[in-house]
């Protein structure tokens, strides 16, 4: 190895200081994020993982069981099953009505025309409102004798008090306040796509719907997966809304798996029990998370 | 990055710093945890300011929050080993947070106190407070389901005597009902789609199963095997309570169905009746004052054979992590909040005293006699460790399935009765 002046050590030195501090910025930058990552997201679950093979009722030491939560849930416990069943049927309905309606709203308030500030905000305003206060004022506009929409249809359909239609006012609830979200995610979608790839398809004679199948929709595949996605975890995690509605009834018609986690977790103290759905819960939506992606990069090469 | 150990220690130093301060020359702190989240939480807060002007070496922090979420910050702090000095729960729910290690036996305060002796309480209000034959709680008021009811609508159906059996009931329920027209159920031409006057409420939450548990203890039956392992429902018992309350939503249309705010509905005349506990009195007080509402109230109704009421009320406990230090004002403030309770008499809660029951300003409160001469029927449901496993007011609880599915979707009972007495069973035979 030759051997460098003393200046131009000294030189080579500080560049190679500069180097390293250009390097460790962007991870300085995302460092609060990793930390609230680790600490409050991936350090919790890992410790449920643990929890849910233990016995703990948040006070004294858990007991390991091994699976046997896993087995008692899974053989045992029929309200599990009616908990999964009411989850599955509530995403089944909300997600492709929040998908579509989030789309066709976009579609519209993506328009020139007068208005159209005014329409986006009214439809994404709900979005902002607390969830707890969506449940309350949704309580009220759903109340089965003295209720908004039951006074503008005229019929006293028991909305929140019977199994028939419980879950239908949650839902309804629930499409109201989240739909604006999705349109946003569309509407910032839509506008990635350059009005050239329009204009050449009206040269080439298709007319708005054709532009819309051979051109929007390609173009919104990114968004609509993500959107998709975002839809189906945050269906199966619903819980603000049944709780202040509905406690999960009548009876067990509104009972969702993460309703279910909080009452055996926190209400009963079964920590253990309760970390073991949450974990099931997890694998679902990550099954759910790889077929989607599956369907996502099958469909992209469709495309090309 | 030296510059953000340097603040770092600067705020540690100085939270150390103040700590450390605190501890020479501030009051005691007393932290007070109690889920009155109504009116009562100001009458609370009330005594609370009373008792701090008038011992300045104290200072009592009142935390209010509804009472299941406060419950699961006490097991979380619990957890932590840290607690309120002191907690204020239900006689119901005892069971559980001794058997989590989070409450202390009282045995010892009650052994060298001056406010609470037994005899200075009513004996209903002492035995609450035991579980496993040692004291856990130290009582400071009951509530009990009893029957408020509109006088005006009463004088216009021409009822004199509230009624007090079974028979009477169902007669005063039949005049009390309206449809449009004014007829009532079993005249010619009476509507039930068309009812404009209900003659009682009929609650779809917990308190239906409440109402229930009053009626199966009337014709004498038994929830629990003895040594709290198993449902021995009779069958037959519950069907017959539950068959009242259900008959007179769908048979006797004496109550509305799916009804949700039945406070609301009783100010408003919709129905005549109201079955509820005695913190509805600071409501019809008031609308008395506002309106002139003409209410009174009467013991909650026999309608079989022996007199019984559901009932429950508030206890101040001593958690097992309460500071230590704190505990000899601890012990001073629940003494005094005791030995006042005249003040929380507004709450409508109800006194289980008997200096205060024998005090003038009692004497001189409205609609709580009724409620009081009921006390002795209290039941209480099962102060067991599983409590909240069995009879949460929220799904999945079985009782509360039960009630819901029964009151608001007409099921049939008996079915009902048995899915909800082996789900209890099942609860119970997990260790």
């Amino acid at each position: 190895m030759a051997v460098l002046p003393q200046t131009a050590r000294r030189a080579a030195g500080i560049k190679d200081g500069a180097r390293t501090t250009a390097r460790a910025t962007p991870y300085l930058f995302v460092l609060p994020y990793i930390l609230v990552f680790l600490l409050f997201r991936l350090g919790p679950s890992l410790a449920g993982l643990g929890i849910s093979l233990t016995n703990w009722q948040a006070v004294g030491s858990p007991q390991w069981v091994g699976l046997r939560n896993f087995e008692a849930m899974l053989l045992r416990d029929t309200v599990f099953g009616v908990a999964l069943r009411n989850t599955l049927v509530f995403s089944v309905i909300t997600v492709p009505v929040l998908l579509v309606m989030g789309l066709m709203l976009a579609l519209f308030l993506n328009q020139r025309m007068r208005g159209r500030a005014v329409g986006r905000v009214a439809v994404f305003t709900p979005y902002v409102v607390m969830s707890t206060v969506v449940g309350v004022v949704w309580t009220w506009i759903l109340d089965k004798d003295f209720g908004l929409l039951n006074a503008y249809t005229g019929v006293a359909t028991p909305w929140l008090v019977s199994e028939r239609f419980a879950l239908a006012g949650i839902i309804l609830a629930t499409v109201w306040w989240t739909v604006g979200y999705n349109m946003v995610l569309f509407l910032a979608g839509l506008q990635d796509i350059p009005e050239e790839l329009y204009e050449a398809a009206r040269i080439d004679g298709a007319n708005t719907v054709n532009a819309f199948r051979f051109v929007t929709l390609p173009m919104l595949a990114p968004t609509m997966f993500v959107v998709l996605m975002l839809t189906i975890i945050n269906s199966f995690q619903i819980f603000d809304q049944v709780y202040v509605m509905t406690s999960g009834g009548p009876g067990t018609a509104t009972l969702t798996l993460v309703q279910y986690i909080y009452t055996q977790s926190f209400q009963y103290q079964k920590f253990g029990y309760g970390s073991a759905i949450a974990v099931v819960l997890f694998l679902i939506l990550v099954v759910v998370a790889i077929f989607q992606t599956r369907a996502y990069r099958r469909g992209l090469e469709g495309v090309s | 990055m030296r510059k953000p150990i340097l603040a770092i220690l600067i705020v540690v130093l100085s939270v150390l710093l103040s700590v450390g301060v605190g501890l020479a020359q501030e009051p005691v702190t007393l932290e007070f945890w109690g889920g009155w989240t109504g009116p009562d939480g100001t009458i609370m807060q009330e005594l609370v300011d009373e008792y701090n002007a008038a011992n300045p070496g104290v200072q009592v922090n009142l935390s209010v929050q509804q009472w299941s979420p406060l419950f699961d910050q006490f097991i979380a702090a619990g957890s932590a080993q840290q607690a309120p000095d002191i907690m204020s729960m239900h006689p119901q729910e005892i069971a559980q947070f001794v058997e989590l290690g989070l409450i202390e036996p009282v045995t010892e305060l009650v052994a060298t106190s001056e406010v609470y002796t037994e005899d200075a309480y009513l004996p209903k209000a002492w035995e609450l407070q035991f579980y496993n034959d040692t004291m856990y709680g130290l009582p400071f008021d009951l509530g009990v389901h009893g029957v408020y009811y509109n006088v005006d609508l009463f004088e216009a159906a021409g009822i004199e005597e509230f009624p007090t059996n079974q028979e009477e009931m169902l007669e005063a329920m039949r005049l009390l009902t309206l449809d449009a027209d004014g007829n009532h159920p079993g005249d010619e031409g009476f509507d039930p789609e068309n009812i404009v006057q209900y003659a009682i409420n009929m609650h779809t939450n917990h308190h239906a199963f409440y109402q229930w548990y009053a009626l199966y203890n009337q014709l004498g039956g038994e929830l629990l095997s003895e040594d709290g392992t198993q449902c021995v429902m009779d069958t037959d018992k519950a069907t017959q309570a539950w068959q009242w309350l259900q008959d007179l939503v769908y048979v006797h249309y004496a109550a509305p169905q799916g009804q949700t705010d039945y406070a609301r509905d009783f100010l408003t005349g919709r129905t005549a009746m109201l079955v509820d506990g005695p913190w509805q009195i600071p409501a019809m007080e008031a609308a008395a004052e506002e309106s002139g509402f003409n209410w009174a109230t009467a013991g909650y109704p026999t309608i079989f054979d022996e007199p019984a009421t559901w009932g429950s009320g508030h206890t101040f406990t001593l958690p097992v992590y309460g500071d230590p230090d704190k505990r000899e004002a601890a012990v001073d403030f629940i003494e005094w909040l005791g030995s006042n309770s005249l003040g929380w008499l507004a709450s409508g809660q109800l006194p289980v005293r008997h200096d205060v029951i024998e005090s003038e300003g009692y004497g001189e409160l409205v609609g709580r006699d009724a409620f009081v001469e009921t006390l002795q029927y209290q039941e209480l449901l099962p102060n067991i460790p599983k409590f909240n496993e069995i009879f949460a007011a929220n799904a999945p609880s079985p009782m509360n399935v039960m009630g819901q599915r029964i009151i608001l979707e007409n099921a049939d009972i008996r079915t009902e009765v048995e899915a909800a007495c082996s789900a209890i069973t099942g609860i119970l035979s997990i260790p």
